[in-house]
């Protein structure tokens, strides 16, 4: 029977509402009062595992085997008990009707035939493919290999672990994330490290400079609003007036890009006015006195204000409060450093941190993330190479992975030819809606003979796929989360039973593993035995266990714990930079072409073409591509919008609710214009979601731009997502 | 009835991120369309400043509940604490209620063909425990509070907001803080 993508899903929520094992119905107790007649409500402990700040501690509650509703943990100390309006909307994704519920190929790819087909079978053609690949090129290397943020739980780098075991790879290396910013602290501090979120409370002034947290880390508000009912000042510094910035004590709707720019005139008053904490840099500091001649002989307040569009008189009050209240928290967002100028104004945010004293301190900290708690054994993404494994060789003269660049992933498979990619395999992962250009990565897609997805859902990457592999979620599965923000670790366990014949990657890895290493002894090293808790345990080791104070995993399972680490980092000067103090002047910077200093870079100017910038942040209902398909988020949000400010709206004729083309030469949308004066007249927002039978996807328009930092930490340049110009009519 | 229980909700403090809305309906599981709780954005033109502005709403448990008036199954009862409280089996799905909501805080559920509604979380009120929604709230913008005179006294709290229904017809038991703006450095 063939069907079209639509009626594949009505038709199977038609049938999950008869047939299925699992369906709403079984779900939903009586809406006047709760049913006490099963057996007893079990608890377990979970951590959401998505892209996100919170990382919240859960408990999943749990009744014949049904996951019944989920809450936040209150052990957990910085998420306290509370979800997130995504994190209230599990079980939606648990037992949505548009799951992807068994192994599915789709015959001819991008048609819509999809049909059911064993795990045995999918194994058989995908192994068969990769020995053939590998007996045509003398090398698995046309193979390659997607996987970021879908599941950042720790066990999921058996996803890694399985490209690994199969030999020598095409890798997309990078973050398309926040590299810019990460390179940014590198060269200044050794790595990123923030203070614990949770010291904000000691913060008497407190800066959000481009930070969202309502929307995107809505749990550290607590921790600001305390600071703020002990007489801290809120300033948020933002292009847009998000959620975050309606309610601060003062906001700045700053030119977008120049965020360096305002920090840099903010320096040179406070060191006109000696607010300097002249001991703390020169004790600290390398090449501090060298910034400080820049300071006075490159930048003038007028210059500042006049980049900007920040009066003067605002400019010193926030440069004199910060440098005089003490201590001072800065917050520094993911979408300021998304610049071909955004790791240049982090490190220039960072030098006013250092030049005020505030860096090492409790309550203050140029706060950007930190890794220090992820410390685990990665044991399921570390695989030898099958003996004979053919790779590819390095610049240093190194056989291993053949690495193209995450961020211009369409480009970088097609300019492969020695050999030529041919197979992908994507692992939570959905470049089909979240890479820069579309119609770029749709072509790419095109052009493979083969590929493999595993996933929970249909989106538009498995649209493109030939072979759908079913994915559990985390309730399903062992696994241990720590955050990129908080400093708690928990342990995730297996709640329910996975549901129809969903698999982890770990458990893909290994039925991969039987079925090569039955085609042709010797072709897989990944293991084929354990079981979902014992890969979780695995993860731990000594290090983990000091920094949380257990001896067992299994102490977890009484509650998350909070990393040993000081409410303040770099509370010890202790620097992991090659001077092993901060670097004001980077030599390192300087050998990979960049200033040594933090002095201003140019921003991106609009094109006369397309006057307008395009801003596509993450979106309040979602996690990227993920919530916004679900039945509750399409009910609290049914459809994309584009925020225009009503002098822009005026000058081309737009009104409230009217459809808008949005494009430039690489693409275009249409949406629906919001009419509204929380953004400036130079910058239409419209925020990035995969919403439910929808086509929309912010990203046409969007061209793989680089960001200009990234390649030293993660390997390759962030995208510079917010340097995006188009132009707009009425559609 | 010896007293009226209610929401106080703090546009101050509310960021409108919903979570009420979504912990209602992962407490209750309910289906998609019925929205017990929804958190509306005010205005950006009734305010000196444009600002993301938020109150969240859910049934108010009238003093002078219509609803209860209309329903001709009598579905509606008001317990001894003000809680109005919605009997979806005895509901017919008429929607009369839907009407005479001033609020239309009654929730018609096309799945089912009734209505349903936010009945105050009553069942976890008499175990001592806050609303679903009230415990979610992470900036503690949202409260369940005994609407009485002290309250009406406290400064700053107000019986309506600019966009709603008078009071005056069922007497609802919310009460609200108006939002607070601060300081903008605008572009245009
Ligand atoms: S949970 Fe609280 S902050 Fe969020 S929308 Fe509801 S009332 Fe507002
Ligand atoms: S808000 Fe509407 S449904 Fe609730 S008690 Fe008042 S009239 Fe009835
Ligand atoms: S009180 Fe209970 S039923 Fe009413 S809106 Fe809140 S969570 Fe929903």
């Amino acid at each position: 029977m063939k069907l079209s993508r639509r009626q594949f899903i009505g038709g199977t929520a038609a049938a999950a509402a008869g047939a299925a094992l699992f369906n709403f119905n079984l779900l939903t107790k009586s809406v006047t009062a709760a049913d006490d007649s099963l057996e007893e409500m079990k608890t377990f402990r979970n951590v959401c595992p998505r892209n996100c700040y919170d990382t919240c501690g859960q408990i999943s509650y749990v009744q014949n085997g049904i996951l019944k509703k989920v809450e936040g943990d209150p052990k957990h100390g910085y998420t306290n008990g509370k979800l997130c309006l995504k994190g209230y909307t599990y079980t939606r994704r648990v037992y949505s009707p548009d799951r992807v519920k068994y192994p599915m190929k789709q015959t001819p790819r991008g048609s819509g035939n999809w049909t059911r087909i064993s795990w045995d079978e999918a194994m058989d053609t995908i192994a068969k493919k990769i020995l053939e690949l590998k007996s045509r090129y003398g090398s698995t290397l046309p193979i390659c290999f997607n996987k970021y943020s879908g599941n950042f739980g720790i066990v999921h780098y058996g996803a890694e672990g399985t490209m690994s075991s199969i030999g020598y790879t095409t890798r997309a290396l990078g973050t398309p994330c926040w590299p810019a910013g990460i390179d940014a602290q590198t060269y200044d501090f050794g790595t990123l490290y923030s203070n614990d979120p949770e010291d904000m409370v000691n913060a008497k002034y407190l800066i959000l400079w481009g930070q969202n947290a309502a929307w995107t880390a809505i749990h550290t508000l607590p921790f600001i609003n305390k600071a703020r009912e002990r007489g801290a000042k809120l300033v948020v510094i933002d292009p847009v007036l998000t959620s975050t910035a309606s309610k601060a004590d003062l906001y700045i709707q700053i030119n977008s890009s120049t965020d360096g720019a305002l920090a840099l005139g903010m320096a040179r008053y406070i060191l006109d006015n000696n607010w300097v904490d002249w001991d703390y840099a020169r004790n600290n500091s390398v090449g501090f006195d060298e910034w400080v001649d820049y300071l006075k002989t490159n930048i003038t307040l007028d210059w500042a204000s006049e980049k900007t569009g920040v009066p003067q008189d605002i400019i010193r009050e926030i440069a004199r409060e910060y440098a005089t209240t003490k201590p001072a928290s800065m917050w520094v967002g993911y979408g300021m450093q998304r610049h071909i100028n955004g790791g240049q104004n982090v490190r220039i945010i960072d030098a006013l941190g250092v030049m005020t004293g505030n860096v090492g301190k409790s309550g203050g900290g140029v706060n950007y993330g930190h890794l220090e708690t992820w410390g685990f054994s990665y044991n399921a993404m570390v695989n030898p190479a099958p003996k004979g494994s053919k790779g590819f060789i390095g610049p240093d003269g190194k056989e291993g992975d053949r690495n193209i660049n995450m961020n211009n992933f369409a480009h970088d498979v097609m300019a492969q030819n020695d050999p030529p990619v041919k197979m992908l395999w994507l692992a939570c992962r959905n470049p089909g809606s979240q890479d820069p250009d579309t119609n770029a990565i749709e072509k790419m897609f095109a052009a493979m003979e083969f590929v493999v997805t595993v996933d929970s859902f249909f989106n538009k990457t498995v649209q493109m796929s030939d072979i759908v592999l079913p994915a559990t979620t985390h309730f399903e599965d062992w696994d241990v989360m720590a955050s990129y923000w908080h400093y708690w670790i928990g342990i995730n366990q297996r709640a329910i039973d996975p549901l129809y014949e969903s698999k982890s990657d770990v458990e893909i890895a290994m039925l991969l593993s039987e079925k090569m290493n039955a085609l042709e002894p010797g072709s897989c090293t990944f293991p084929t035995s354990g079981t979902p808790e014992e890969w979780a345990a695995k993860e731990f080791n000594p290090g983990i266990h000091s920094l949380l104070g257990i001896s067992d995993y299994r102490e977890l399972i009484e509650g998350p714990r909070k990393a040993k680490m000081t409410p303040a980092s770099w509370a010890d000067g202790k620097f992991r930079t090659p001077s092993k103090k901060i670097e004001i002047h980077s030599d390192l910077a300087e050998k990979n072409g960049l200033p040594a200093l933090p002095v201003w870079v140019e921003d991106m100017k609009a094109p006369e073409k397309y006057p307008i910038r395009l801003f596509t942040p993450h979106p309040q209902h979602g996690l990227h591509s993920q919530f916004q398909n679900l039945d509750w988020m399409m009910t609290a949000n049914p459809e994309p919008k584009v925020e225009i400010h009503p002098v822009l709206a005026a000058k081309y004729g737009i009104s409230e609710g009217d459809k808008v083309k949005i494009y430039n030469d690489l693409g275009s949308i249409i949406v629906k214009a919001h009419l509204t004066r929380t953004t400036s007249p130079e910058v239409i927002v419209s925020y990035e979601a995969w919403y439910k039978d929808s086509n929309f996807n912010v990203n046409y328009t969007l061209k793989a731009t680089p960001s200009d930092m990234g390649k030293q930490a993660t390997g390759n340049n962030g995208v510079a997502f917010h340097d995006n110009f188009v132009t707009i009519e009425k559609a | 009835m010896t007293k009226q229980l209610g929401f106080l909700h703090n546009s101050e403090k509310c960021v409108g991120c919903q979570g009420c809305e979504m912990a209602c309906k992962n407490e209750y599981q309910t289906d998609a369309a019925p929205r017990w709780r929804q958190v509306f954005q005010l205005r950006e033109e009734d305010y000196s400043l444009p600002t993301r502005m938020f109150f969240s709403m859910a049934c108010n448990h009238c003093a002078n509940p219509e609803c209860l008036r209309v329903c001709p199954v009598k579905a509606y009862t008001k317990r001894e604490d003000g809680i109005v409280v919605h009997d979806h089996d005895r509901c017919i799905g008429c929607r009369l209620c839907l009407m005479a909501c001033p609020y239309d805080r009654p929730q018609f559920n096309p799945a089912q063909k009734k209505v349903e509604k936010c009945n105050l979380c009553y069942q976890r009120i008499d175990k001592g425990e806050k609303p679903a929604c009230v415990a979610a709230c992470i900036p503690e913008a949202l409260q369940l509070v005994e609407i009485n005179e002290a309250l009406d006294q406290r400064m700053g709290v107000l019986k309506t907001l600019p966009g709603l229904p008078s009071p005056d017809i069922t007497q609802p038991a919310i009460r609200f803080i108006g939002p607070k703006q601060g300081k903008q450095i605008r572009r245009d």
